[in-house]
Formats: C-alpha cells, sequence, structure tokens
C-alpha cells in the first residue's frame, strides 16, 4: 500500500465512523493542526453527503403492487393446495368485471359473492376474512394486498383456496363489494407459488386502476381495528 | 402478518434504494428487487430468524445483480440511456437543482466498476458498517475498504468539476 492509500484509508475510516476510539482521538489532532488533511476530510464528507441526498427519495416512493404482492406471498406455503373441478358458481363469475353487469346476472344465493343492489357483496366467510384477516394469515381465504383509494375507501384482494375464487372487493357502506372476481386455483406446485403470480394479472390490474396507495403490515392493522373506516 | 414477510415488506424501501444505485433505470431496478424478493423466498430456509435479513437480502441482491450484469454483458447491452435517469417530473426550481445533483451522482455512479459501485452503495447510501458490507459482498473487509477508496476518488474527479 502507498503512504497515498494509507492516508485516503484512514481519512474514509474515520468519516465512516469505523475508527476506534484512540485512533479516532490520534487522527483529530492531526486533522486541528494540518489544513491540507481538514480540507479532505471535508470533500469527502461533501461526498457523503451529496451521494446519500441522492437516493434518499427512493425511500419515500409508494412500493409498487407487483413488489408488495411478491413479498406478500412469502407465506403460500401454509396453504394447502386444492386442486379440483371448479365450483359452479365460480366458473359464472370467472373473469368477468362484476361491478357493471353484476344488476342482471342471477348469480346463486349461496357462495361468497351475492349479488345485493346492482353490487355483488361478498358474504359469509369471505366477508368475515376480508373484515378480520391480515395479508396473508394463513386461513381459507387469504388477503394480499391491502389499498387505500384516494377517496378514502379501502379495497383488498383476496384468494380463496375452498372457493377456488380471487378478486379485489373495497369497503362500502359496511360491505365488501367486489369490483373484480376471477376463478382462481391455488398452483399444486410449491415451486410455482414462490412469487406474487399467485394474485392473478386481471386482480393486479384492478388494483393498479384504482391508484391506490398500498397499505403496509402497521397501516393495515390499525385500519382494521378501526373498522374500516 | 408473519414474521419473515412483514420483514421483507419492511426491507421493500432499502431494498429499492439499493436496486436503484445499481441498475439506475427504475424499471430495471424493481424488476431487479422483484428477482431478490423471488430469490430469498425460494430460499428461505437458509436464512436463520434471528439473523440480519437486509445482509442476507442485500447479498442476494448482489449475486442476482451479477448474475444480471454478466447476461447483459453477453448480450451486449449497456446501461439504459442517460436521458432516462433524468426524464422525471420536475416541479419547482429547488425540485429541478435537487433532480439535476441526483442526476450527476446517478450518471457518476454509473461509471464506476460493478464492485465499487457496490461497496459505495452499501456504506454511503445504505450506511452498512464495514464489517457487515464486507460480509454483504463476501470479500476481506480490507477489500472493501480499498474498494471504498477507489470509487470514492473516482466520484470526486467526476463530481467536484461541477461541484466547485
Amino acid at each position: 500500500m502507498t503512504p497515498d492509500e494509507k492516508i485516503r484509508e484512514r481519512i474514509i475510516a474515520f468519516v465512516d465512523g469505523e475508527l476506534a476510539p484512540a485512533e479516532r482521538a490520534r487522527f483529530e489532532a492531526e486533522l486541528a493542526a494540518d489544513p491540507a488533511l481538514a480540507a479532505s476530510v471535508a470533500r469527502h464528507r461533501a461526498l457523503v453527503a451529496r451521494v446519500g441526498a441522492a437516493y434518499a427519495p427512493v425511500l419515500d416512493e409508494a412500493i409498487p403492487p407487483q413488489l408488495l404482492a411478491v413479498a406478500a406471498a412469502a407465506n403460500d406455503r401454509v396453504f394447502r393446495p386444492r386442486v379440483g373441478r371448479l365450483a359452479p358458481w365460480a366458473a359464472i363469475a370467472a373473469s368477468l368485471v362484476v361491478g357493471v353487469i353484476a344488476g342482471r346476472l342471477a348469480l346463486p344465493e349461496q357462495g361468497p359473492l351475492v349479488a345485493r343492489d346492482g353490487a355483488l357483496v361478498a358474504r359469509g366467510q369471505l366477508a368475515s376474512a376480508l373484515s378480520t384477516e391480515l395479508a396473508a394469515e394463513p386461513g381459507v381465504v387469504k388477503v394480499g394486498l391491502t389499498l387505500k383509494t384516494p377517496d378514502g375507501r379501502y379495497c383488498r384482494t383476496f384468494q380463496s383456496a375452498a372457493d377456488h375464487l380471487a378478486g379485489l372487493a373495497c369497503r362500502q357502506d359496511g360491505r365488501w363489494v367486489a369490483l373484480t372476481a376471477t376463478a382462481w386455483t391455488q398452483s399444486a406446485n410449491p415451486a410455482y407459488r414462490t412469487a406474487g403470480s399467485d394474485i392473478p394479472p386481471e386482480v393486479l390490474a384492478a388494483v393498479d386502476g384504482l391508484a391506490g396507495q398500498p397499505l403496509d403490515a402497521a397501516a393495515e392493522r390499525a385500519a382494521r381495528d378501526r373498522g374500516w373506516r | 402478518m408473519h414474521g419473515l414477510q412483514r420483514q421483507i415488506v419492511e426491507l421493500l424501501p432499502r431494498l429499492r434504494r439499493l436496486a436503484r444505485v445499481l441498475a439506475r433505470d427504475p424499471v430495471d431496478a424493481d424488476d431487479l428487487v422483484q428477482a431478490t424478493v423471488e430469490r430469498a423466498l425460494i430460499h428461505q430456509d437458509q436464512w436463520r430468524p434471528g439473523t440480519r435479513l437486509d445482509s442476507w437480502m442485500f447479498r442476494i441482491m448482489k449475486n442476482a445483480w451479477i448474475d444480471e450484469s454478466r447476461a447483459r454483458n453477453r448480450r451486449g447491452r449497456v446501461f439504459a440511456p442517460e436521458e432516462q435517469g433524468e426524464a422525471i417530473g420536475l416541479d419547482g426550481a429547488a425540485a429541478m437543482e435537487n433532480r439535476l445533483a441526483a442526476a450527476d451522482v446517478e450518471k457518476a455512479m454509473a461509471r464506476l466498476p460493478d464492485e465499487q459501485r457496490l461497496a459505495v452503495a452499501l456504506v454511503l447510501v445504505d450506511g452498512l458498517s464495514y464489517r457487515e458490507a464486507a460480509e454483504v459482498l463476501e470479500v476481506p473487509q480490507g477489500t472493501l475498504t480499498s474498494r471504498l477508496v477507489r470509487g470514492r476518488m473516482a466520484l470526486m474527479a467526476d463530481l467536484e468539476g461541477d461541484a466547485a
């Protein structure tokens, strides 16, 4: 190591707070007596501040829903996949954008979604999961993402292994109204269940369409504890 | 929400920031974060609860980035065009100044060799200690400090012309 490199390593170790206390004291004494050294330290400090400031805004950016979905898949293994026939009503609900035409569909009164006043409303197990479950808690119904829309409503994605159904529902007048529902089957092979690919693309598209702000774990819990108001 | 999942979600802002240093283009950076999270989930058995999740995931990101860099070099693709880093909505003179200063830093960082940029990213941007950063990079601490010195000297040479 050349003397130049040696002194540079000492300078950056000082600036980064990596000198042991005794070395630090010795360096500070040299610093007080050596204006050129002090100028070098100032340049290095300015660089650290400038580089840090350049990337700091990234921390405050909204996390893209797709990334949250990937992370939210961390607990997929707790789900026991149930692969089989689709429930008959799930075939009816498959891939339709329900809000628009729900009033004209003769949907059965059983099942997780029922038509009420022109909207598809979650009931039973699905409704209670949407109201009480936090993201990816184990259960027959899994909640993925929770978002707050610009007009202040809470919306949540869900996947129901028992009902072979996935979708997006928003809290409205004390009920969960489905915006989108689609047939969904838990992938049987764990290798394919590691990522957010578990949330169907049409549901993710509906999430994007909401322009909502994804909630982190603490905000999600707080919203639930307030009854989604 | 369960432990590992919550911790990964809480780490996402820092993972995105590190990825932005490495990949620069925001879309490429989020692809890198996604690849990192997916790898981490596939290998979640290898993470020991009680150890640092951030160091473990940064190491995964480092490896994913190196793999991606090799693939990119094979394809002959270079960095995203420089303008892309600057084509971000500007509002007000102060915001524009900050944005331009940041763009200069991003350009200077993009010119560093990968190994120096990684060292600078972990210590200057994320604030890891030398010991932690050396662990993430899987190199001796002396190697880390020498990369830090070389990376910083190159950044200064690049940036101080316009900062004076």
